[in-house]
Parts: C-alpha cells; structure tokens; sequence
C-alpha cells in the first residue's frame, strides 16, 4: 500500500480550466468554468471539496474521472496522465447512477462483469461488498424497491467492488434525507478508515466537508480556482465521539464559512448569471 | 421516493385467474347468442350465417386441409416480414435516435410512409419486387416497419444520458456496447408498445397482401370465398386471423413482461 516516495501525489490536477459555450446569445462565446486548478491529493488521502454552487466543483471531479475532457491541463494519477474513464477511479453519484433494470445484485456486478471477472467470483465478491453495506438480503431486489439510503448503499458497493484505489464522490448524500445521511457519513468513513484509498468529494454541505475531510478545498465562484485548501487535524476515528462540538470542528467551519460567504453573498447580488449555465 | 417505493411492490396485480377465465368466457357465449338470434332473425345466410354453419365450413376447411396450408403460408410470411420490420427498423431507428442529420433527412420520409395505406402500396410493390414471397414480405415490412422505427428512434435519443455515463466511468467503452447495454435496455418498455403496434399493422398488412390478386393464405381465402360469397366460408377464415393477432400480442405482452419486472 505505501508509496515507495512518500511525496508522490495520488492524484495531480495540473492546469486543469474547462469552459463551456454559452447557450443561446451571440456575444462572446465562452464561459469559464474551472480556470487553472492546480491540486496535489495524497495517497490515502481523503479531500472534500465545497464551492459555491456553479463553481465548477463537479466538473472538477468529472475531468478527474475522465467523464470530461478538460480544456487545458491534465490529470496525473501515480504519475502519469489519464485519458479515459476507469474502475480504477470509481464514481458514486449524486442521483445514484443504478441501473434500474439490473437487480442490486447485477448492478454491484457491473463493474466486475465489465473486466471479464468470471460470474461465480464476480457474485462472490459483490456478494461481500453487499454484505459490508448490510444490504446482502436485497440482492435480489430490483432499486426502485429501495429507500434513496439503501439505493446509495448499492451504489458504494458498486464503486468499492473493483476494489480501486481511488473514489470519487460527487454529492453522494445530496439527495438522501438528514437522518440517513448522518448513518451514511459514518458508514463511509468506516469502510474507508484504513483502506488506504484516496477519496475526493464534492458536497455542499459546510458541515459534511469538515467531518469527512483531511483537507478541505474551497473553491472560488466561477470560474472556479483554488481558493484555499485547510488540513482538518480532528482526531480519527470521529465516529466515536460528537465531532461537531469540538473546538477544532468549529473554528474550521467558521474560516470556511467566512470565505464561502463573501462568494454567497455576491453570487446573490449578481445572480448566478451565465455562469453556471453550463457547469453541471 | 423511499416508503412508497419500498411498498409498492406489495400490491397485488395478479386478479383471480379463474374469475377472469369465467367473466371471459361468459362475455364470448353472450356474444355467440346474440349471433345466433340476430342471425336467424335476418335469416339471410348471405349477410349472417349463424354460428352453426361457420363452425361446420372451419371444420370443412381444416379437413381439406386448405385453412392449415393458408395458415402456414400466412405466418410464414408473418414472421418474415416482422423479423425483415425489426431489423431494417432498428438500423433506421438507431441512425434517426444517434444522428441529427440522418434524423432531419429520412424522417419525413418515414412519417410519410406512416399514413400511406398499405393498400395503396400494394400494386407498387408487388409491380416491383414480384407476386412471389418476396413482395408479400416487402409489403409486411413496409407495414410494420415505422412504428419499430419510431419507438427505437425515441428510445435511443431519450436514454438516460447519467446511465451511459456511469457504463461509461465503470470502464464499459465502444458506442456499440453502450447502445445494446445501456441505451437500448432502458428503451424497452418504449421497444414494446412500438412493436405491440408493428405486430397488429403487419397482421393487416399481410391480409392486404395475399388478399390482392389471391396469393394463397388466410388473405387469399378471405377474397375466394367472399368474391363467390360464400360468407360462412369467409368468417371461417376471418376467425383464425383475429386469434392469430391475439395470440401474437399475448407474444408481445409476454416479453414485455419478462422485460419489465423492474418497473412499477
């Protein structure tokens, strides 16, 4: 699992912009949505990153799984550029990407099936990654027959099945109740607690950000650059204790919350305009 | 989403099997019933003939063998020109759904082809491609050819964008695999009701094609005996070309069903 130089970055986002047309009017085509990010993500690292909304933060996290192309710059993973999309880079998505045809059992496959993995150790194994998110006895049942919770959980089994060594999340509790969401925070960290496995994930939730992260980056309002990259040092794991009444916890969501705000507050002001029109 | 999701599958859909059978066939006897009074009450073997006498000229037919030859030339060329239908239909639905040009191109053609009556195309293209098998298939084809088309074309077009995304970040990759794996897979319930509407054209199709110039099957023995007007004759051979439609949409509906266990 260790890196023989342990500076190597996992992942290094290199001079990645991304624009996008903007839609409809004649004026001057293009919009700014990523300009110049430079970003360097340990191994085993786990980073979130926030932004005001239209930042560009699911792109970022898009031309890291190579579901986009970025417009300049690259992406390096151990080093060398990536291209195309790979289970190496696993995705768990916001509106959970299942396949609503496949039963749980067939889509926590997919990824297997995909690689030729034969069909007994491709069950076997996304039998025990089903197993880990406590779902083993609905892998026969078909995703509309599960709660949004439940349906997430396959979708982390999914990305975990390939056993990658990079996970990308985008807004995977976006769409999922408050309540569960507090059970999936510390279910994830539990799974991801000693496993070794880089993580970046992209919320808009202040204190989800604080309480997964490593680091936290927080990018700018469009076009969206580094605006500042804060090592959250809380004491692991924080699923034993009341994170959130920690000193520590709150004077980092307070710097965040001062930054974030100064954006809000002008996004509010100005509208958030043509801007965002294309940044998914 | 999530409680009512989690209990819908609860519901029962299945009606009791036996009370449906019973209500059937209650519903057909009426039907035979008033048949048989309306017919007596006309007593005109030319416009009605009763139930009595339909019933002994299929059994006629079926003993001389000529409604089982008819019936096998008419499903020969059923299923030739559904299977000629789906696969030219895929291709054009594919090409329409996938490229915007093919799309602004061909599909006013296709539209046209819609409203045409198949039997107006009938002396065209049996003029063109012969009075043997092959024209017959042509003209099922034509009939049953847009709605395929039309139901691939919306399918592959609307296809979630997200689930070819997420086949696409799991490492499956070739155009090809993502529209059979994905784009096609979550079209079918629109697939189905395209080719519920292929199966029933073709039917009428078909009829229209062997009826014309008397090419042998179901068709050609509707026009015998109705150009003599031998009506019990004609019901006899009427009669198993509606049970043929219904049996080939009971096909579709068992598809569609094991297809679409996963929708609600």
């Amino acid at each position: 699992m260790r890196d023989p130089e342990p500076a190597a970055p996992k992942i290094r986002v290199d001079g990645v912009a991304k624009f996008f047309e903007k839609g409809g009017g004649g004026d001057a085509g293009q919009v700014r949505a990523l300009d110049g990010v430079d970003l360097d993500i340990a191994p085993g690292e786990f980073l979130t990153v926030i932004g005001p909304s239209g930042c560009g933060k699911t792109t970022l996290l898009r031309i890291i799984a190579s579901l986009t192309d970025p417009d300049a710059g690259r992406v390096l993973v151990d080093g060398k550029a990536v291209d195309s999309p790979s289970p190496e880079r696993a995705m768990v998505f916001q509106s959970f990407g299942l396949f609503p045809w496949k039963t749980v059992l067939d889509n926590v496959r997919f990824p297997l099936r995909v690689r030729k993995a034969p069909l007994s150790e491709a069950t076997e194994t996304a039998m025990e990654f089903l197993g880990k998110v406590g779902l083993a006895d609905f892998a026969h049942s078909h995703p509309h027959q599960l709660s949004g919770g439940m349906q997430q959980r396959v979708g982390l089994a999914r990305a975990l099945a390939t056993d990658p060594d990079i996970l990308l999340m985008d807004e995977p509790f976006g769409a999922i109740d408050a309540q569960t969401r507090e059970l999936m925070q510390e279910e994830l960290m539990r799974l991801w607690q000693g496993s070794g496995k880089t993580v970046v994930f992209v919320t808009h939730d202040l204190d989800e950000a604080v309480l997964l992260a490593d680091r936290v980056l927080l990018l700018s309002r469009s076009p969206g650059t580094v605006r500042a990259l804060i090592p959250v040092d809380l004491p692991r794991p924080r699923w034993d204790y009341d994170v959130r009444a920690l000193p520590g916890f709150t004077d980092i969501r307070a710097r965040l919350w001062s930054m974030l705000r100064d954006d809000l507050v002008f996004a509010e002001s100005h509208g958030p305009g043509p801007a965002t029109a294309g940044a998914r | 989403m999530s409680a009512a999701a989690a209990a819908a599958p609860a519901v029962p859909r299945e009606r009791p099997r036996l009370r449906a059978a019973l209500q059937h066939a209650a519903f057909a006897l009426a039907l035979l019933a008033a048949w048989e009074i309306g017919s007596r009450l006309l007593g005109s073997a030319l416009l009605l003939p009763p139930p009595g006498a339909v019933l002994a000229a299929m059994a006629e037919l079926t003993a001389s063998g000529e409604l089982v030859v008819a019936l096998g030339q008419s499903l020969l060329l059923l299923v030739l020109g559904l299977a000629a239908a789906l696969v030219v239909g895929f291709v054009f639905g594919v090409l329409i759904g996938r490229s915007r040009i093919a799309y602004w191109t061909l599909s006013p053609y296709f539209s046209a082809l819609f409203v045409i009556p198949t039997v107006a195309l009938v002396p065209l293209v049996l003029v063109w491609f012969g009075f043997g098998m092959g024209g017959r298939v042509i003209i099922v084809l034509l009939a049953g050819l847009v709605p395929v088309l039309l139901s691939v074309a919306a399918g592959v077009r609307d296809a979630p964008g997200e689930l070819v995304e997420v086949a696409r970040s799991f490492g499956l990759r070739g155009e090809l695999r993502l529209l059979i794996q994905v784009r096609l897979r979550a079209a079918v319930p629109l697939l189905m009701s395209g080719m519920r509407l292929a199966v029933g054209r073709a039917v009428v199709g078909m009829a229209v094609a062997e009826s014309y110039l008397r090419l042998g099957g179901i068709g050609g023995l509707i026009r015998n005996y109705g150009s003599s007007f031998q009506t019990e004759y004609v019901f006899a051979a009427i009669l198993p070309l509606t049970l043929l439609g219904i049996g080939l949409s009971a096909l579709v509906g068992l598809v569609e069903r094991r297809f679409q266990r996963w929708q609600t």
